[in-house]
């Protein structure tokens, strides 16, 4: 590893050059990396392999928005089954192309009256020469590729995504009517319940996920919840990310250093080197 | 605040058992995991705590400008509930606090006159065994980054809980007509500014008072919020946020940070 | 490489004849193309126009007005209903198969563009065009497709001239640029590609996706789309393939995939998927920085 800085025009002239030059074997892959990621994952030793996509979607029966009560089960099994589906291929497509694993999957989601959609595009990786692994020990998750290697410096694993959902009918009786009966400064305990029911039940989801995957915890859980567009009084909550475990017996500490810089908030010309100097 | 048991959803129990048995759960950022793992802190579980809150009001052209205390209480009350809902799911995993909470408020289109009130964040625990609950005997809460956190460390000083100070008011019609005879000019609007000095100072004094019965040094990260959720222009609930702390026994000895200058935005 | 003749416009010969230089690159990347010994040419651009008429009968391309449009080579799979009665409106048979033709003038419409930008550089001296920035409008009401790819052309200072004076092409610029040379790569082309993918649903697609599976053949209430899902996969899969068949062994960089849908009636899909990205190649090997060294800023 060099720590000299790098004349960028004689490298530049040395690239126009290597051009004219037969190409080197076993160059050949695909990647929805920068080329920062990439320069990242190769200080840990690992390197991109292959763009990889899985994709499902699921049909939801007819008339399950229409206001019921409680739980509208149905929606949230075909999420989860959705998700499931889709996360297979994704696996599949990895391992066969001698991945280890898939960071900064995109997550695409699509709830429609009729069918829930999931779209997974990522890049799959692996330790630099390294010899294809069983599809049962390659990971998913979307982590950025720097978040991948901050927590692998730190001594821990990503094994897998963890998903859970859940889809609830706002309680039947409308608020309004409600309201008429109460006085002001009041707490609305039906809906609150509901509301509060539901989110809970789409992390227990997540987290039951997460336990048969095997890890012993989820990092940066995302949570998203909001009522359908074609239907108001329904309400969907979902919950994400990746679930981790440690390689060795202890979290590796890495020290930050506190820094003060010295920038101003104006775009810097200078290209500069990426070894310093 | 309410001194009713706060009753969890069915839901919970069965979580926070998953929680208990060794699996972790947490949306902070890898950068902020990583931060609390070094001043020796490990999470626990996301927690959360929520209320939906009759929160309408029968609007009047008021000829003065003034705080509408039954709203304020409301406001107050629900997030107090949303919060200490979170605070009990963090005290049943056994935290010593909550980092990165965060306050939200949903609207539906089934509930005109009534707003959800949700607290969310990460239960944590000192690794060393040591409880650091706050001197109420409580897990701390706050609404520092995962980053703020460490920083915060590091000087010797200990979050005790988020505080609010919450005041609702309402900017009076006549007021403003009367004074918009000299529009045009540039000159301050004296009943208007009043106004608005007032409520922000109610809001600020109540934040500090509950600073203070927590037996807090300080306030850190303090801001400011102004919300008229679905009130019209003329009503506006002023929220002051912040995170009380304690300095920590012991001298600590900063360290000394380095300079840089980045050549990446 | 396309058989079509440099037919530039007059006036793109004046421009690209002397003078100052036009360039598309923003401040900073211009400044970061002079850091790297790369001086700008002046700003060039190919455009082509494809007739793109949708299925009606002046098409020139392929009709495909049922299922069997699909050609001889190309994905296809057929879906046979498992329903013993069959009325008139029951969709008994569906079938996904592969827009060969439109996939193949898509990849023209690109390459006549591109080898449109490339003559203009060509004809500048230039050594390589950097900062490419592509689009494939749609221009309905008249019935076509117009490419357009432009950016700007650049000379290596003391470099070599690329080989058979053809310039390399890469839709970075800027630090970009800069730190995919210095991790050793250098652009040879930009690459793109689209799949197209039509669905054409059969009864149990075409009730799953109107919502009433379950209603019909006892059909469980939630079930996977297969046919839909394997149209979407085979898409994505598709355009991966035609890419990687541009790359001759070289590799993409920062590419993206862009997937569209367009609904043709009940349960019918038309899915394109359009894929590029940089192809590049390693001419020195990988130097990994060091790991990064964690920070946490103050103020």
């Amino acid at each position: 590893m060099t720590t000299a800085p790098i004349d960028l025009r004689a490298e530049m002239r040395r690239a126009a050059q290597a051009l004219h030059e037969p190409a080197r074997p076993g160059g050949s892959m695909t990647s929805d990396l920068s080329i920062d990621e990439e320069l990242i994952l190769h200080s840990i030793g690992w390197e991109p392999v292959e763009l990889v996509a899985g994709v499902s979607l699921f049909s939801v029966p007819m008339g399950v928005w229409n206001w019921g009560q409680g739980e509208i089960s149905s929606a949230s099994t075909a999420y989860a089954q959705a998700f499931e589906k889709a996360s297979q291929r994704l696996h599949r497509q990895c391992a066969r192309a001698g991945g280890h694993g898939v960071v900064g999957v995109h997550i695409d989601r699509v709830v429609g009256r009729h069918h829930i959609d999931i779209s997974l595009l990522g890049t799959a990786v692996r330790p630099v020469g390294a010899a294809p692994v069983d599809n049962a020990r390659v990971f998913v998750s979307d982590l950025s590729a720097r978040d991948f290697t901050l927590l692998e410096t730190a001594g821990w694993r990503a094994l897998g995504l963890a998903v859970g959902a859940s889809f609830v009918y706002a309680p039947r009786r409308s608020i309004g009517t409600t309201l008429q009966q109460k006085s002001q400064n009041v707490e609305l305990t039906n809906f609150t319940e509901a509301m509060y029911s539901a989110r809970e039940s789409a992390m227990e989801r997540m987290q039951a996920s997460a336990i048969r995957i095997g890890g012993s915890g989820v990092v940066e859980v995302k949570v998203t919840e909001g009522p359908m567009d074609f239907a108001g009084h329904a309400v969907g909550f979902a919950a994400w990310g990746t679930v981790v475990t440690l390689a060795g017996d202890v979290h590796r500490t890495l020290s930050p250093t506190m820094v003060v810089p010295l920038d101003d908030p104006t775009v810097a010309f200078d290209v500069g080197s990426l070894r310093g100097g | 605040m309410s001194d009713d048991p706060q009753e969890l959803p069915e839901a919970t129990a069965h979580r926070l058992e998953e929680l208990e048995h060794g699996l972790f759960t947490s949306d902070l950022s890898v950068n902020e995991f990583l931060l609390i793992k070094e001043v020796g802190f490990h999470p626990l579980g996301f927690v959360m705590g929520s209320s939906i809150y009759h929160t309408g009001i029968q609007t009047r052209r008021w000829g003065q400008s003034q705080e509408l205390t039954k709203l304020t209480e409301a406001m107050y009350n629900a997030r107090e509930l949303a919060m200490s809902r979170m605070e009990e799911e963090a005290a049943e995993l056994g935290a010593d606090g909550v980092v990165g909470v965060r306050l939200d408020v949903n609207y539906y289109e089934w509930g005109k006159d009534a707003a959800e009130f949700i607290a969310v964040g990460t239960a944590v625990k000192a690794e060393s065994g040591v409880s650091h609950r706050n001197a109420l005997g409580k897990p701390f809460t706050s609404d520092l980054s995962g980053q703020d956190f460490w920083t915060l460390m590091q000087t010797g000083y200990i979050p005790q809980g988020l505080v609010m100070g919450t005041c609702v008011y309402h900017i009076a019609h006549r007021g403003l007509g009367q004074t918009l005879g000299s529009a045009g000019q540039n000159v301050e609007l004296p009943n208007f500014t009043q106004a608005l000095y007032e409520a922000r100072e109610l809001a600020m004094t109540r934040m500090q008072d509950e600073a203070g019965r927590l037996d807090a040094s300080g306030i850190v990260g303090v801001r400011l919020e102004e919300k008229s959720h679905q009130w019209g222009s003329h009503t506006i609930e002023f929220l002051s946020l912040g995170t009380a702390v304690m300095k920590t026994a012991g001298e600590v000895t900063l360290p000394t940070p380095t300079t840089i200058i980045s050549l990446d935005n | 490489m396309p058989d079509a003749p440099a037919d530039l416009p007059e006036a793109a010969d004046r421009r690209l004849g002397g003078g100052p230089f036009t360039s598309g690159l923003s401040v900073p990347d211009f400044a970061a193309c002079l850091q790297m010994g790369l001086e700008p040419v002046g700003y060039v651009q190919g455009f082509c126009v494809m007739q793109w008429g949708w299925y009606g009968m002046n098409s020139p391309y392929r009709q495909a007005l049922g299922p069997y449009g699909g050609g001889s080579s190309g994905y296809l799979e057929n879906y046979q209903c498992p329903h013993g009665m069959v009325s008139a409106e029951h969709r008994a048979w569906g079938q996904n198969y592969e827009q060969t033709w439109i996939e193949q003038a898509w990849g023209q419409g690109f390459a006549d563009a591109s080898h449109r930008m490339i003559e203009e550089a060509t004809a500048a001296g230039a050594h390589g065009i950097v900062g490419v920035v592509d689009s494939a409008e749609r221009l309905a009401d008249l019935g076509v497709l117009e490419f357009h790819l432009r950016g700007t052309a650049v000379r290596v200072l003391d470099g070599a001239p690329p080989p058979g004076g053809r310039p390399w092409t890469t839709y970075l610029a800027g630090q970009r640029l800069a730190k995919l040379i210095e991790a050793g790569y250098v652009p040879v082309s930009v690459a793109a590609a689209v799949s197209s993918v039509r669905v054409w649903a059969y009864c149990i697609t075409e009730y799953q996706l109107g919502g009433s599976a379950g209603t019909w053949g006892g059909g469980p209430g939630v079930s996977e789309v297969t046919q839909v899902a394997s149209a979407r996969m085979a898409a994505r899969q598709i355009a991966r393939e035609q890419v990687r068949s541009q790359l001759d062994g070289d590799a993409l960089h920062g590419a993206q995939m862009i997937v569209s849908e367009d609904e043709v009636g009940e349960g019918d899909q038309e899915i394109q998927c359009l894929l590029r990205g940089n192809r590049v190649r390693r001419f020195k090997d990988f130097d990994p920085v060091p790991v990064p060294r964690p920070t946490v800023r103050l103020g």
